[in-house]
């Protein structure tokens, strides 16, 4: 399946789920006559469309690819890194889950050491030393002098 | 303008140059990047200052961008990709603090210049809104809609795609007329709908984060120590006239839909081989190579403006950016910014002209710290920018929900480069639409249901005149260009 298929397959999907959802709002007595849910189900319309039309614009390209070959070279898109996108994510996820236990300093002392870790490949002291001095920055730059109050966590319970 | 207006003013345009001047000189960091990552860090500051900061990263960050340009070869934002063939010519040529000085001086030329057509254009174009009625700001946002089709370069389906996706996310909340939720699915934190910097932070910064863990390791470019040395007598007549020419450049292309800095920057330079009398030392280190270019996206920087200050109408993505950080802080751009917020406006009209002088100082003093900068290991880097989105993030509304909002928008923004489609469309949407719906639907309520309001009024009707000519036009030039590709396949 090329990019443009799976990308009109999912515009396609989208616009099914979005049409339901917009659909099922509920009517209120203030409604006008256009009504909350007029433009959403004209929005899932549309985007039905869009995704039809690049679903069979892409179908076509499909069957002329094998008698033709394009002169020009276009540039590529980023490469499908899956892995490595679930790992940066994995990671964001685990912070905002840890966050308020383990309070701000220690969860992004633990954020940057694994953001570097994973994209790096490899442990050492030193990315220990700068992720807990960055931890320390950004705590002094957004507590202490924009005084923006991050979660604490349990060691605010002890001290 | 007061002392106290002063003493916020002058330190947010140094303190956005230079947080520009290190995004922009990071490779992969582009100048809405740089913004978005700082969009969040402005919500406690006083508006004006944020305004100023924002606008003054644009600045700082354009200048920046030349800098591994010219140093190592790459360019630290797309619109520095024209600097490169000189720059890195003139590197090689033990030239490189010349170029650096180049670049700096074309930088504070072509702002200097772009401030001027701000603050001569904005306001006039502005004064023509003031007769806005429900019918004509539901034409403007649709004016602004059809931008999408002049962003869509490779594609006109997927740009329109991505608007009406923004469109949907824009739909998230309590409706505007009857109050009744749409999409919430029970969660509080979606009554009052998405906010836009989430989305711009989300797409722009978490989504560059995700599509370059892919290609990360521990490699680090090695550049050379540089002093920068401003141009003499000589070389600033010799660089007078494409200075000229880059900064007329990039102040229509600036306001134009879709042109943004690296368009002015290309075109810029071609005008300037063009016209110059020595067109052989183009490509082999000439200082006119680097100077079109430069001037010419440090214009566009200031000319952006135009167009959100007097429609509130974003014509590239750091203008987008920069358009969230109006609407952060309660701004509505357009007529009444003017008539409410006219500190504000001179404000900004004042922030610009010390961010630009600002830029020479900082461009000059933070030489150094910005090569260290670009020598780092790339992990460490995004690992920094990683940090301060969950910070920056959580400080909005000191909510984990909208860090989760952002990584979710993070992962539709590596989805949408993945699939080749626009970012800039989904943002308008985000930003139009409801200014599109509650006036849409406010309009019809005052006719009556009568949809031929929209053509009645004046203003609207022209506005739909041009939004359809806009769309049209576009139509047929992708039409062409399809043709165009399909004349230059061969059959096998």
């Amino acid at each position: 399946m090329n990019r443009d298929l799976a990308l009109g397959t999912s515009g396609a999907v989208i616009a099914g789920g979005y049409y339901w959802l917009a659909a099922t709002i509920p009517d209120s007595a203030l409604a006008d006559a256009v009504g909350p849910q007029g433009l959403p189900i004209v929005y899932a319309v549309v985007l039905l469309l869009l995704s039809l039309i690049l679903v069979a614009r892409s179908l076509r390209t499909a069957n002329l690819e094998p008698r033709t070959q394009a002169l020009g070279s276009r540039i590529p898109a980023p490469g499908f890194h899956l892995p490595r996108v679930l790992g940066m994510l994995a990671i964001g996820v685990v912070y905002i889950a840890v966050v308020p236990w383990l309070g701000y300093v220690v969860s992004l002392a633990g954020l940057l050491f694994a953001v570097t870790w994973y994209l790096g490949g490899v442990i050492s002291r030193t990315i220990a030393i700068v992720a807990v001095s960055g931890a320390i920055v950004f705590w002094l730059l957004f507590v202490r002098l924009l005084g923006i109050a991050h979660p604490t966590g349990v060691w605010g319970q002890l001290f | 303008m007061s002392t106290d207006v002063l003493l916020l003013i002058v330190p947010a345009a140094f303190g956005g140059v230079i947080w520009g001047i290190f995004g922009g000189a990071l490779p992969g960091i582009s100048p809405s990047i740089t913004m978005a990552l700082l969009l969040p860090l402005t919500y406690g500051m006083d508006p004006t200052a944020a305004i100023v900061m924002l606008a003054a990263t644009y600045v700082g960050a354009e200048y920046g961008g030349s800098i591994p340009a010219i140093l190592i070869r790459t360019p630290g934002t797309n619109a520095a990709a024209a600097t490169v063939v000189d720059g890195y010519a003139m590197k090689e040529q033990g030239r490189a603090g010349e170029a650096l000085g180049i670049s700096l001086y074309s930088g504070f030329v072509g702002g200097l210049f772009g401030l001027g057509v701000v603050v001569l254009l904005a306001e006039p174009l502005s004064t023509v809104a003031l007769a806005f009625t429900p019918p004509a700001y539901f034409a403007l946002g649709v004016l602004g809609l059809s931008v999408i089709a002049s962003l869509a370069r490779e594609s006109l389906v997927k740009g329109l795609m991505a608007g009406v996706l923004g469109l949907m996310i824009a739909t998230i909340g309590t409706d505007p007329v009857t109050g009744v939720n749409r999409f919430t699915f029970g969660s509080p934190e979606l009554l009052s709908g998405i906010p836009p910097i989430l989305v711009m932070v989300g797409l722009f910064a978490v989504g560059e984060l995700l599509a370059q863990s892919g290609e990360i390791g521990w490699r680090q470019a090695v550049p050379e120590r540089a002093r920068i040395r401003f141009p003499g007598p000589a070389l600033w007549r010799r660089i007078a006239l494409p200075q000229a020419i880059g900064s007329v450049i990039g102040a229509f292309e600036g306001m134009m839909p879709g042109g943004g800095g690296a368009v002015s920057s290309f075109l810029a330079y071609n005008e300037a081989r063009r016209w110059s009398r020595r067109q052989d030392e183009f490509g082999r280190g000439s200082p006119e190579g680097i100077a079109a270019p430069e001037a010419a996206n440090n214009t566009v920087a200031c000319t952006a403006l135009v167009p959100i200050l007097s429609l509130g109408i974003p014509s590239s993505n750091s203008a987008a950016v920069l358009l969230g950080g109006f609407l952060l802080h309660g701004l509505i751009p357009g007529p009444m910014l003017f008539v409410s917020h006219s500190d504000v406006v001179t404000g900004l009209f004042a922030g610009l002209l010390a961010a630009n002088i600002a830029m020479v100082i900082v461009g000059y003093l933070m030489m150094g710290p910005c090569i260290w900068l670009v020598s780092r290991p790339r992990p460490y880097l995004m690992a920094f920018i990683y940090a301060l989105v969950v910070s920056g993030v959580y400080a909005i509304e000191t909510s984990l929900f909208h860090v989760g909002v952002a990584l979710v928008f993070g992962v539709v923004g590596y989805a949408l480069r993945y699939f080749e489609v626009p970012l800039l469309p989904m943002v308008l949407g985000v930003v139009l639409g409801f200014m599109v719906e509650s006036n849409y639907r406010r309009a019809l309520v005052l006719s009556g249901g009568d949809h031929m309001t929209f053509l009645q009024d004046p203003v609207s009707a022209a506005f739909l005149t041009v939004a359809l000519l806009f769309l049209l036009g576009s139509t047929a030039r992708h039409a062409l260009g399809t043709r165009r590709r399909r004349g230059a396949e061969l059959p096998v």
